[in-house]
């Protein structure tokens, strides 16, 4: 068999602009999730929806950050 | 004096020695070339030899002084399988250290093991090309800034070999400055700076005759006594070099103070053995180069690329006369595809050992290969021994840390540049870990968030504010919850609406009225949830500023659904007595303005709620 070249999953030169997109989903999903932490009442807060919100905006968080990384320079 | 006795103690072995050797080969003719112009010896080494025994021969054998050996960094062997001047394919034979009996242990012998054995009367042509480091001695050892550097160069004029060889030359080849002496006899001659002994004939095996030679050479002697490349991967696209040098001048040590005027003023002169800036060949398509030291970036460096190649000129911070010293650090990027490769399964990493520095010696090489997280199964294949270890490297988001394979190789010279293999196992997902650290970052902090927003913190359960905090709470949940409800029948009452509005254009009686009797069906089920809350608000003394508001509210929009129903009701019946457009709307214009109002009512009272 000859050898492959082994590429990025994703092409080098998105890294930027993903990381850009990513880390305005990730802001806009932990703004959401701070302004309802601080308009629902304590008793009618649902942890279910909390956690929900919680983890989209840290999954899209996550990979912005990780994506910023790559971007700069700082190959992880 | 010692020189003297050693070889006067050489002699004596040769005399014993020539005596008992019984050879099968001789060498027909050797040419050997010695190329001083640089500070790394290079030795070619053109030989034919024939077997004169009656035995089928199988290995060469090659000597050198122990003087020599233990400077002989890389030696190579090229056959050549074409005959005469044609040379075809030269194909590289394997050449190794050996020790053979009954030879003098002065001496050190690499054996070279030809592909086929040599028949009785055949000659087989070789190229041996044998590579030294730090063989020219600097004589005198310390010199001024001003002075010229001049080495010395010992060989011998005959070449050195356990067969007796036929016909020999010797050429030595210096960089073209002055020569300050070099051994005459036997039979020397000095041509544009080339010095040839010979030819020879018929020398018996272990001929010797010293030949110094002491001219000036002020190749810029850089010596690295130690240099670490750290080869890091990551799969997600690059592959990061960072190579940090200790880097010294090897040549002859600098005496007296150094003057800065003299060097500015005329460098060339007063600076000649000195060296000033390094040149580096980097692979093509590098990126992000770095020249750094201990205190921070060094500016003076210059940098040229195209598609095949990339150049790095770097000046260090001081000129580096002999003996001086210098470290620094230069670091760059490399694309992923270029260097890394998967083959069965396996990813290889093909890349060069040596430093990209031009004439270099580096007297211990160390490489680490720092492998992503999760990599196993590593394996190195190298074109040349080294030693090999592992040891693991925490970097940026690792728990386990990353694999490293540390190869460290001493006297490596530019002949080493050669490309080496590394084998390992590695999984994509894994490349998953790191994105992972992240998001459990990013969700723990989240996670506080909730549980501080859920935690109750007061430490006195039973004080009044505390109490009272709660009942607020409770309110405060309760009024939301109303809100929620009565936002609810709006959007019933809207339905309403547009069930009305299908009637017009339909003229679908028996679809509104089935609107009707769900909507009613909705508005009952949520007024029976609205009926505690409302009871609970009423009751509640911290509701008392609210509870006026909270009852209009919910009077009106219960006023609100009556007018609706009444209205839906009229416009039904018109249309089941078939009346005219404009008339249902005269009809029910008066109930329409109510409703407007009391829906603006309700709205304004939801609005003031949400202020609380």
């Amino acid at each position: 068999m000859a050898p492959k070249p082994v590429t990025s999953p994703v092409p080098v030169q998105w890294y930027p602009a993903l990381s850009a997109l990513l880390l305005v989903g990730g802001l806009f999903f932990t703004a959401f999730f701070f302004i309802y932490e601080a308009t629902s009442s304590t008793r009618n807060r649902s942890l279910a929806k909390e956690v929900v919100i919680a983890a989209v905006a840290s999954t899209f968080l996550g990979f912005g950050s990780l994506f910023l990384l790559l971007a700069t320079g700082v190959y992880v | 004096m010692a020189m003297v006795s050693r070889f006067a103690f050489f002699l004596l072995w040769i005399s014993v020695l020539s005596s008992t050797t019984h050879s099968e080969l001789v060498i027909s003719r050797i040419d050997r070339r010695v190329d001083l112009s640089s500070h790394i010896v290079r030795a070619l080494f053109s030989m034919k030899v024939e077997n004169v025994g009656s035995k089928v021969v199988s290995e060469v054998l090659l000597a050198f002084p122990n003087m020599q050996a233990k400077n002989l960094a890389a030696i190579k062997t090229l056959y050549n399988e074409g005959r005469g001047k044609v040379k075809a394919s030269s194909v590289s034979l394997p050449t190794a250290v050996v020790e053979p009996e009954g030879m003098p242990p002065e001496l050190t012998f690499y054996s070279v093991s030809l592909p086929k054995g040599l028949e009785k009367g055949g000659t087989v042509s070789l190229d041996v090309l044998a590579v030294f480091a730090h063989s020219l001695q600097p004589f005198p050892e310390e010199i001024t800034q001003a002075d010229g550097q001049l080495v010395v160069y010992q060989d011998s004029a005959y070449y050195l070999s356990p067969y007796t060889v036929k016909v020999q030359t010797l050429g030595i080849r210096l960089p073209g400055g002055r020569v300050e002496s070099y051994t005459k006899f036997p039979n020397a001659k000095l041509v544009d700076s080339e010095i040839t002994y010979g030819p020879f004939e018929n020398l018996p095996a272990f001929s010797y005759s010293p030949v110094i030679v002491h001219f000036e050479n002020n190749y810029p002697f850089a010596v690295a006594h130690e240099l670490v490349r750290e080869i890091e991967i990551s799969h997600w696209g690059n592959v990061q070099i960072t190579e940090h040098y200790n880097l010294v001048h090897g040549g002859a040590k600098t005496k007296g103070g150094f003057s800065r005027l003299d060097y500015q003023a005329r460098s060339s002169v007063r600076g000649a053995s000195s060296f000033s800036h390094l040149i580096f060949r980097l692979p093509p398509r590098a990126h992000s180069i770095y020249y750094r030291d201990e205190i921070g970036n060094i500016s003076t460096s210059h940098f040229w690329g195209d598609s095949r190649k990339t150049q790095l000129e770097i000046e260090p911070r001081f000129p580096i006369f002999g003996g001086w010293k210098t470290s620094f650090t230069i670091g760059y990027g490399l694309p992923l595809q270029d260097f890394l490769f998967k083959v069965d399964g396996k990813r290889m990493l093909n890349i060069t050992f040596g430093s990209p520095m031009d004439e270099v010696i580096v007297d211990n090489l160390i490489v680490k290969v720092v492998l992503p997280e999760g990599s196993n199964g590593i394996s190195a294949s190298v074109p040349f021994p080294t030693k090999q270890g592992e040891e693991i490297k925490y970097s940026h988001l690792d728990i386990v840390g990353r694999p490293v394979l540390v190869l460290e190789k001493s006297n490596v010279v530019p002949e080493h540049n050669l490309y080496f293999q590394v084998y390992y196992h590695f999984n994509n997902l894994s490349l998953l870990g790191e994105p992972m650290m992240l998001i459990s970052g990013f969700f723990l902090l989240f996670v506080a968030c909730i549980v501080y927003m859920h935690t109750d913190m007061s430490i006195s359960k039973s004080s009044a504010s505390y109490l009272a905090k709660i009942q607020l709470e409770e309110v405060q949940a309760t009024v939301q919850q109303i809100q929620n409800i009565i936002n609810q029948c709006l959007a019933v009452h809207d339905k309403l609406d547009a069930s009305l509005r299908d009637l017009s254009r339909t003229g679908d009686v028996q679809s509104c009225k089935i609107a009707r009797k769900t909507a009613d069906a909705q508005l009952k089920e949520l007024v029976k949830e609205l009926k505690p809350l409302v009871t609970f608000l009423h009751h509640s003394p911290q509701a008392s500023h609210i509870w006026p508001k909270v009852e209009e509210l919910v009077a009106k929009e219960k006023d609100m659904q009556e007018k609706m129903f009444l209205r839906h009701s009229t416009v039904v019946d018109c249309f089941e007595k078939k009346l005219g457009g404009r008339e249902i709307e005269n009809r029910v214009a008066s109930q329409q303005q109510k409703l407007a109002a009391l829906r603006q009512e309700v709205d304004d009272l939801l609005e003031f709620l949400d202020e609380i």
